[in-house]
Parts: structure tokens; C-alpha cells; sequence
């Protein structure tokens, strides 16, 4: 971006407003944009998409933020830093500001709408005015990008460049290489390059694999303890059979039958319902408890917030929204904000007991395992009882051994007697 | 291991190689009694007696001179001179005289001759003694060029300087003296002509010599909290280069940054900056960054002289550019 040029084109002549890059949450430096929505020239509605934004956090649409035509795409595709500018609305026939004015500033002749990116490509033998066109379009790529492209054929027109002054480095173009893939992986079937026999397929991180990865080594760094406990689930597994009878739409399932649990037991033991801030912790008065999901992006963890003034049907309802949105990549940033608590179940995949890794700045996190018929002793005799076995992972900065095992001995009376949430 | 300071380091080689060899002898103002300017010297006289420690009257082209002579006659003299600003003086001596005799001869006289010196900035010498000249004699062919950067390998290259049978230009940074280092009993030589690889990484290729060495590795530590993996890499020899190490380490990269403390127009780092352009084109994957004095006299005043130098922030700054951060 030339932005000192741009800015003082702008101060002189009134031209077509940018659209900036916004940031979305807390902590957002930049953004993929994975396609475009509307074309360049298509008018559009104030509130309208524009585009399609991925972030570390989620993929979303970003809405246009006035109303007018669409004059030129700045960022087909790719990462950039909040507050680029990605395109340009206006008047149709409006001058947009030239990124690629020769020093001469002989561009007067340029149409308002310039034509995309072709003029290099094109076969056709004037050879003097495609010359021309090619000086003035003249693309920044480091000798790098420009071998690998070359490699790869490659067409280095339409790549954003993320380098030293918006210069096409080597990463944009293996991007660029890549980025059939994702696009394949969201109609359900993962392209997999074909790897050589015997060679290992390198598969680039998205930007979501890329925030596990600092968030759970983040995560490592914290010191943790775990404790575990068996719930006779008896009960549980009765209240939920009723609750399907009353509510047949949200078919609540034990997982929200323990979210409300677990959200009542967080206000009774509400230094468990905390996050830790560095130099305070922090304890929060409503218990949003965060649901890990696994998607074939791979895992997040959408936040049902207030869940301890929900009913478990209201749960349930909440629950199937965002666990469909994120399968389909839809959810929003404050999908995934404000979570005091995190619930991860791999019950259904026969896991009998399992340790969960922090989710931070969160105190704790509840690892939950499958109910399955286990042999226990009730009245001096061996039963058969369904078993679900609990194991709780807490920040022992923010919570002690004893206020954890008071919290997880809370919700293990409260799955075995449903009553007493009361 | 012995720990060894900079200044312990360059004694310990003079000593070793006088104790072993009676054709080495040292020369230059006020060596002997007064143990040199900056103290180097000190207690030789007493081991090595005053024909071989030797005091000059106060001219460099006499010192150079002689120590010329005595080379072509079959010794091989080590000669000091206190500050690399008055090099000066001795310009006739190095470039016309020493550079060029053996390839004049025809190879039938050699001129085995080192000349330490040593200077930079950082303690308010002033403009006439705080230069870093080291790129003036890279530029003359006949010569070898070195500057040493830590106390093993001042020991190890001084030691293959004074056994090299061509001039050596043998350059010391003031403010690396006191510094310390673990080194090993035994004496190793270091090869001149081969870089030495302070610190692996995988994102930035910092070529610095000298001083800079070291405000490049704190730069790297810094940038490395920063989540980009910086390699150090110090040629030691700016003539014969190691250019295979160089252009290696930019190839794995495709960032360099060079940084030395001499001013940035014509310094040794335009010449690393060229050799990685055109052997490292098709790898580079951002401008070679430049690292150095800003083109002005060194001043006197202690927050001038900081103002003019460079140290670890203006190199975090150049890495950070060639990442396109910051």
C-alpha cells in the first residue's frame, strides 16, 4: 500500500471511501479474506455482504458499511493487518485513487472502472500497448516468490502481498498454492494432494490449527493438577428421558443436562467460575460454559452464555445452533467470547476417562467420559450401575486442590440427584 | 577452561607463538614498558626482554615500515598500532608496500607481517579515535582482513595471522577488551577465510562483525520473543569471506540483515549485501537490510556518540522491516 501517496491523492480530489479491514475481536491483528461475495461493479446495500473474512477465530461475512458501487477489489484473497484497505466503494464511474501511478503521473487516460488484470496474459500482438500496460501494473514480488510462482506456474497478478511495502513474498504465493484445499475440505471432502509413497503430505496450518497450536502450548505453560470422580448417572439418564418427552423439538442430551448442572455448581462454588488475569483473578457472577466441538477444521469452542438461567431445553436449542454453525464454519467472534468454563465429551467415541488440556485464561475444565454399565457396591452387594466418570483440569494459580474437589463432589451429587440443584 | 577475557586472549596468543618460535617479535608505541595503550602487552617485556618487545618512536609509517623489512628478511613480526584512525599515516606502507611485494616478486619474497589495531566507538574517544576503518583494506588485494569478535576467536585467528604468509590487517573493537569467554587450554587455531555461526535460526540471517556481533545476538533474543527465529552469523575474515557460509544461511532464510558498526555507505556490509544479491537472488525474499554508523564523525558528547552508532535496537528494527513488521 502506498499510503502516503493515496492519503494525499485523497486530501486533494474527494474520491471513492476504502473499506477497511475491521477487526473483530479483541486481539485481532489480521485477517484472510477467502473470497468475495459481490463482484467489482455490483451495487451494494449498506449492511449487505461483502465478503467472506477468516480470522483466527472463525470465518464470518463482513457487511458493507455504506451503500454504493463496488469500483475495485484491493485483496482478492489472503491475509492482511486490520485497517488495510481492501477495496473501494463509490459512484459508479467515481475515480479511485491509482495504486500503480508512474512517477510521470501520466494515468489521466485510465478508465474510472480499470479493466481486471488481464493485459498480461493476453495473446493478443499489441505488443506496444500490452508493454505499456504491464509498466503500469508492474507487481512488487521478492525474487523468491517470483521463482516459486514461476515453479509452479503460477500468476503472481491477484496475489496480496503481505511483505515489506505490500511486496509479495514467498508465503503469499505458497498461499496462493494452496488455497484450492480449503475450499474443497468445506464441501465435506478433503482434497488430499497426491503425497509420493513413502513421503510425508505437508499440510500448511490454517489460521484456526495455528491458534490451537498457541493456545494449547499457552495452555502448557500453566501449572495444573487434575482430579477425577464417578457419577452414578441413574437419575441423570431419567430427568433426560423426561425432558425429551416434554421438550421432542431440542431432544435436550445428558451434555446439556450436565451444562446446566455444571452452571449451578459454578455459582455455588463460584471461585471456580473464574479466569485468571495475571495480576487478579477474576470471578465472573453468570456461568457461560464453552462446549468443545470437533470440526473438520478442527476443534472450537462456542460459548452458551447466562447457562445458569436457562432451562435445559433452552440449552439444548442453543447447543444445536451453535454446534451446527460450527460445523459450517458460521460461527460469529462473540460466539466465542466471555467462556468461564469449558465441558469437552468424548463419551460418544467410547472414551472411558480422559484428561482435557486448559482452555486459558479459563480456572477450569471438565473432561468427560462415556456412562456405561460398571460394577458397583450399593448396599453391600455388587450392582450394575451406569458410571460416568468426570475428571476435572484446574489452574492452580486461580483454584486449590480442595475447591476443586468441592466443586466436582457438587456436580457429581447433583447428576446422581437432580433434586437438589434446587 | 580457562575463562579468558578479549584483551588475555590477544596476549595469550602473542605469548604462546613467541615462546614457540624466535623469528616473532612485537613492535609498536609504548608496548613495552607500559604494556600498550590498552594494557595488551602488559608484562611481555619481563618474559620476552626488549629485542623482542620492542618500542617505536611515534610514527606508523616507521612502524609499518620496519615490520615490512623484517618480514621480507624471514621474521615475522607482529606490529601495533594504537588506534586503526592513525592507519592513516601508514596507508603507503600497507597498501603500496606490504600488499604488493610478493605478487611483484613474483612470489620470491614474502611479506609475513600482521598489524594489529584495534578502535570503535563507545566510550567517548572522539571523531580522530573511534572510527571503524576495516572496509578501507578490504578493498586493496595483496591483503587479508580480519576482526575478531570474541576471545576465543581473536586467540585462534591472531595465532593463523601471524603463521599466514601475506600481510594481515588485524583488527580489535576497544570495547570488546574486557569482555570474557571459556576457552581451551590448548590453542586452536581458526582457519582465516571461515565464518562462524553464533546462533541458528530459520526467519533472518544476521551477517554482523565486531561490536555487532554481540548487540545481534541480543536483537535475535528480543525477535525471538517475537515469534521470528533469527540466525548470527560472523564472517571473522572480512578478506579471504567465507561467502559459502553466507550465502547458505540466506538460502535456508531468505532475509539478511548486515550490521557492523562502521558508517552503512561503502562499508564492509555492501560488499556481504552484493555477494547475497547475486548469489542468493532466486532465495531472497526481502531487501538485504543495512545496519550501521549513520554517515557522520563520531562525536564526543556520550549521547551523540549513541545517537551516531548502532546497537541491538537498530538491528531488532532491521529484522523487523525484513519481516514486514513494525
Amino acid at each position: 500500500m502506498r499510503t502516503t501517496c493515496s492519503r494525499r491523492f485523497a486530501e486533494r480530489w474527494p474520491v471513492a471511501s476504502e473499506v477497511i479491514l475491521p477487526r473483530l475481536g479483541q486481539g485481532m491483528e489480521s485477517g484472510t479474506i477467502v473470497r468475495w461475495l459481490r463482484s467489482e461493479g455490483d451495487q451494494v446495500e449498506k449492511g449487505e455482504p461483502l465478503y467472506e473474512l477468516d480470522t483466527d477465530k472463525v470465518t464470518q461475512e463482513v457487511e458493507a458499511d455504506a451503500s454504493g458501487v463496488l469500483l475495485k477489489i484491493l485483496v482478492a484473497e489472503g491475509e492482511v493487518p486490520v485497517g488495510t484497505a481492501v477495496a473501494y466503494l463509490g459512484e459508479a464511474g467515481e475515480d479511485i485513487p491509482s495504486e500503480a501511478a508512474p512517477s510521470d503521473g501520466e494515468t489521466t487516460e485510465e478508465p474510472a472502472a480499470p479493466a481486471p488484470r488481464t493485459a498480461e496474459v493476453s495473446p493478443e500482438p499489441e505488443t506496444v500497448v500490452a508493454r505499456t500496460a504491464e509498466q503500469s501494473e508492474r507487481i512488487k514480488a521478492s525474487p523468491l516468490a517470483r521463482r516459486i510462482a514461476r515453479e509452479r506456474g503460477i500468476d503472481l497478478a491477484g496475489l496480496a502481498g503481505t511483505g515489506p511495502e505490500g511486496r509479495i513474498v514467498a508465503e503469499d504465493v505458497e498461499r496462493a498454492d494452496v488455497a484450492p484445499a480449503p475450499a474443497a475440505a468445506a464441501t465435506g471432502a478433503p482434497a488430499a494432494p497426491a503425497a509420493q509413497p513413502g513421503e510425508a503430505e505437508r499440510v500448511e496450518l490454517t489460521s484456526l490449527r495455528r491458534t490451537i497450536a498457541r493456545r494449547l502450548t499457552e495452555a502448557w505453560t500453566v501449572p495444573a493438577f487434575q482430579i477425577s470422580m464417578s457419577a452414578d448417572m441413574t437419575k441423570a439418564q431419567e430427568l433426560r428421558g423426561l425432558l425429551v418427552e416434554r421438550h421432542p423439538e431440542e431432544r435436550p442430551t445428558v451434555t446439556d443436562v450436565l451444562t446446566k448442572v455444571c452452571a449451578i455448581a459454578l455459582l455455588r462454588h463460584r471461585e471456580v467460575n473464574a479466569t485468571f488475569a495475571d495480576d487478579a483473578i477474576l470471578i465472573h457472577p453468570t456461568a457461560n460454559v464453552g462446549i468443545a466441538v470437533a470440526t473438520e477444521r478442527g476443534l472450537v469452542v462456542p460459548v452458551i452464555g447466562g447457562a445458569d438461567g436457562r432451562t435445559v431445553a433452552e440449552i439444548a436449542a442453543a447447543r444445536a445452533d451453535l454446534v451446527a454453525r460450527a460445523r459450517d464454519g458460521k460461527l460469529q467472534t462473540e460466539d466465542l467470547a466471555g467462556g468461564t468454563f469449558t465441558i469437552s465429551n468424548l463419551g460418544m467415541y467410547g472414551v472411558e476417562q480422559f484428561v482435557a488440556v486448559l482452555n486459558p485464561p479459563q480456572a477450569a475444565i471438565l473432561a468427560v467420559g462415556a456412562i456405561e454399565d460398571r460394577p458397583v457396591v450399593r448396599d453391600g452387594a455388587v450392582v450394575a450401575r451406569p458410571m460416568m466418570t468426570m475428571t476435572l483440569t484446574c489452574d492452580h494459580r486461580t483454584i486449590d486442590g480442595a475447591t476443586a474437589a468441592d466443586f466436582l463432589r457438587t456436580v457429581k451429587d447433583f447428576l446422581e440427584e437432580p433434586g437438589l440443584t434446587l | 577452561m580457562p575463562e579468558l577475557s578479549y584483551r588475555e586472549a590477544v596476549r595469550d596468543a602473542l605469548s604462546r607463538a613467541m615462546r614457540e618460535d624466535e623469528d616473532i617479535f612485537i613492535m609498536g608505541e609504548d608496548i613495552a614498558e607500559m604494556g600498550g595503550s590498552m594494557a595488551v602487552t602488559q608484562g611481555m617485556l619481563a618474559e620476552f626482554g626488549p629485542d623482542r618487545v620492542r618500542n617505536t618512536p611515534i610514527s606508523e609509517m616507521a612502524i609499518v615500515g620496519a615490520g615490512i623489512g623484517a618480514a621480507m628478511q624471514g621474521m615475522r613480526p607482529v606490529v601495533e598500532i594504537m588506534y586503526e584512525d592513525f592507519t592513516t599515516l601508514a596507508m603507503e606502507q600497507i597498501v603500496n608496500q606490504a600488499a604488493k611485494h610478493r605478487y611483484m616478486s613474483g612470489g620470491q619474497v614474502k611479506v609475513p607481517l600482521t598489524i594489529r589495531t584495534q578502535g570503535g566507538a563507545g566510550w567517548s574517544p572522539g571523531a580522530q579515535h573511534a572510527q571503524q576503518l576495516e572496509g578501507w583494506f578490504v578493498h586493496v588485494p595483496g591483503l587479508k582482513v580480519v576482526f575478531a569478535s570474541t576471545p576465543s576467536d581473536v586467540r585462534g585467528l591472531l595465532w593463523s595471522s601471524i603463521y599466514d604468509d601475506n600481510t594481515v590487517l588485524f583488527f580489535e573493537h576497544r570495547t570488546l577488551y574486557p569482555i570474557k569467554e571459556d576457552v581451551p587450554d590448548e590453542l586452536e587455531p581458526i582457519p582465516l577465510g571461515q565464518a562462524r555461526v553464533h546462533r541458528e535460526g530459520e526467519d533472518v540471517t544476521v551477517i554482523a562483525t565486531g561490536r555487532l556481533v554481540h548487540e545481534s545476538l541480543r536483537a535475535a533474543e528480543e525477535a525471538e520473543k517475537e515469534g521470528v527465529s533469527v540466525e548470527v552469523v560472523d564472517p571473522r575474515t572480512l578478506l579471504p569471506l567465507d561467502e559459502q557460509t553466507l550465502v547458505e544461511s540466506v538460502k535456508k532464510t531468505s532475509r539478511c540483515v548486515v550490521a557492523h558498526e562502521a558508517v552503512v555507505r561503502m562499508g564492509f556490509g555492501a560488499e556481504v549485501a552484493a555477494v547475497i544479491q547475486y548469489q542468493a537472488f532466486d532465495w531472497l525474499d526481502a531487501p538485504i537490510e543495512r545496519v550501521g554508523s549513520k554517515f557522520a564523525p563520531i562525536p564526543f558528547a556520550p549521547v551523540m556518540e549513541n545517537f551516531v552508532v548502532p546497537h541491538a535496537d537498530d538491528v531488532l528494527e532491521a529484522i523487523r522491516r525484513t519481516v514486514a513488521r513494525g
